[in-house]
């Protein structure tokens, strides 16, 4: 890191591409089991467990957290604990509600 | 310190020591503002899922009224103007840039082309009275007494979605202007790098609104 003449990280455009060639086939695939049934709560699970594969891609090797400060990974993975919290948190008091009487 | 080459010393600020640690210092900053995007969308995304939690027959029946082939049209564009903006930063990156001024039009090209494509799908459903808010809402095709609630959801996070679209094709073209200055060069890119960073930030919240909003069964 403080090491003078210390070289950033340069990807090869293979690997980009390849990047870019994972997601496309991970969008077909997710619009294509968007069409098959799968019961009801897997749904919704197999598609989220699509779409973080894909962030997950972005983050790791277009973002390049991969060969990054490790500082910078905790800091995403910080951000998307403190999410996990402010739903669950929020869940607590919206799923137990005696009567959903929102007005709008 | 004496080995540094002229480039660097002209972008370098006099309170870093080192070129390097202005750009550590720079992606730092970077981070920590996308870890505020995210808890923004948080938000919202939180908003969806409890409205989700009580009305999941609403969502089923809404979400017929959004086309998932032009959702998915669009997941594929925003993909490859995240590839061509890495190209972007790969090609200032071994100094090439006319490489780097290309892979910035071609990711405005498709950003441009995202916009357009959320312009039509949004000026259809109008066109038939899906309006956001339950006072300007007339559309009769969902039968559902709280299915403004859902395309209001809709419009909000596509919305500022789409917001952050503009202001990114805004900082491309900024950044094309200063690479035809030939202000970037492999010595100094960072502008370039936080530019692709929020672009790439941006493709990863579409990745999500894309099955939340339109693969719904």
């Amino acid at each position: 890191m403080s090491e003078h003449n210390h070289e950033h990280h340069i990807s090869s455009a293979g690997q980009l591409w390849a990047i870019g060639i994972a997601l496309t086939f991970l969008t077909i695939l997710t619009v294509g089991l968007s069409f098959v049934e799968i019961p009801a709560p897997f749904d919704i699970i197999t598609a989220l467990t699509i779409a973080i594969g894909k962030a997950f891609l972005v983050a790791a090797f277009f973002m390049n957290l991969y060969w990054d400060d490790k500082f910078n990974s905790l800091l995403l993975i910080g951000a998307f604990v403190f999410f996990i919290l402010m739903v669950s948190v929020t869940l607590l008091d919206t799923l137990y509600r005696v009567e959903v009487i929102p007005t709008f | 310190m004496s080995n540094h080459s002229e480039a660097q010393s002209v972008h370098l600020q006099h309170h870093f020591v080192d070129s390097d640690q202005q750009f550590d210092a720079a992606k730092l900053g970077m981070w920590v503002f996308i870890v505020n995007e995210i808890l923004f969308f948080g938000g919202l995304f939180c908003a969806y899922i409890v409205f989700r939690a009580w009305y999941p027959e609403l969502f089923t029946m809404a979400a017929k009224e959004l086309k998932p082939l032009w959702g998915a049209i669009n997941t594929l564009v925003l993909i490859g103007s995240s590839l061509t903006v890495a190209m972007a930063i790969r090609s200032a990156q071994k100094n090439q840039i006319k490489g780097l001024q290309i892979n910035l039009l071609i990711t405005i090209a498709l950003a441009c082309v995202f916009l357009l494509i959320k312009y039509f799908e949004y000026s259809h459903k109008l066109h038939i009275g899906i309006w956001p808010g339950a006072d300007l809402y007339t559309y009769e095709g969902v039968d559902h007494p709280l299915a403004h609630v859902f395309f209001s959801i809709y419009y909000i996070m596509t919305g500022i979605h789409a917001l952050h679209i503009i202001v990114g094709i805004g900082l491309m073209i900024w950044m094309y202007i200063r690479a035809k200055r030939n202000e970037f060069g492999s010595e100094y890119y960072t502008p370039v790098e936080m530019t692709g960073l929020y672009w790439h930030l941006v493709d990863v919240i579409w990745i999500f609104l894309f099955p939340l909003l339109y693969l719904i069964e």
